[in-house]
């Protein structure tokens, strides 16, 4: 099964909401400056939790912050 | 470079470590043909272990006064978790090893007389350099995939 990757708009989100800042972000959802660098430069993937609180933040569906990309070949064999 | 406080943390641990147990295991190799763990050998040790509380007190300290203290997120309990987990099968291999050596040895004198003696000095110094290189595997780990990332 080939993996796929987690993306997210999370910057693009920021922007919109007047340059909401890394540390205000970090503070809404309830962690360091650094998970949030490392989230928007996928360097790292949130728990579920952390994701939802991500959304909440920013007052969006989880989806419209988050998306799950597939593999070309695991997007074929799908459809 | 940008380090955040964890990071700062954990790279002065590891300095400190290096430099202590560094010097300690240097008198170690000094005094290799000692046979037993006797009280100058206890009071090296108890003066490396302190020297390492005393530096680490210290670094923190200034480290809180200088930047903002951050609590652990899930983040960093994730890194530590893989962390602990290279430095517990490096110590379960280090101390695999120095049974086998001690077994060894023991076999190796009873069966012929031998200059290969795993003396009580001996022991306790492996296991402690197993503890050792375990907790800088720790540190290491920690700072890889601080600046790694996890994906």
């Amino acid at each position: 099964m080939s993996r796929g990757r987690i993306r997210n708009n999370i910057r693009r989100l920021r922007f919109d909401r007047s340059e909401m800042t890394q540390q205000e972000l970090a503070e809404k959802v309830g962690v360091t400056r650094q998970t949030i660098i490392a989230i928007e430069q996928d360097k790292y993937s949130p728990s579920l939790e952390v994701a939802f609180r991500i959304a909440r933040a920013f007052g969006v569906p989880l989806e419209e912050v988050f998306q799950y990309e597939v593999a070309d070949s695991e997007a074929g064999n799908a459809a | 470079m940008d380090l955040s406080y964890q990071e700062k943390s954990i790279l002065g641990s590891l300095i400190a470590m290096v430099v202590v147990y560094g010097y300690y295991f240097a008198s170690v190799l000094r005094n290799a043909d000692r046979r037993e763990f006797d009280s100058a050998s206890l009071g090296r040790l108890l003066l490396a272990v302190i020297a390492i509380i005393v530096i680490e007190i210290a670094y923190h300290i200034v480290l809180a006064l200088e930047s903002k203290t951050e609590p652990k997120d899930e983040r960093d309990i994730l890194i530590e978790c893989k962390a602990y987990r290279n430095a517990y099968f490096l110590l379960a291999t280090g101390a695999c090893l120095v049974i086998t050596c001690v077994i060894v040895a023991g076999l190796a004198r009873d069966a012929a007389p031998t200059k290969i003696i795993v003396t009580p000095f001996l022991t306790v110094n492996l296991v402690l350099f197993c503890l050792v290189v375990a907790e800088l595997v720790k540190f290491f780990t920690q700072l890889f995939y601080y600046r790694r990332g996890l994906r």
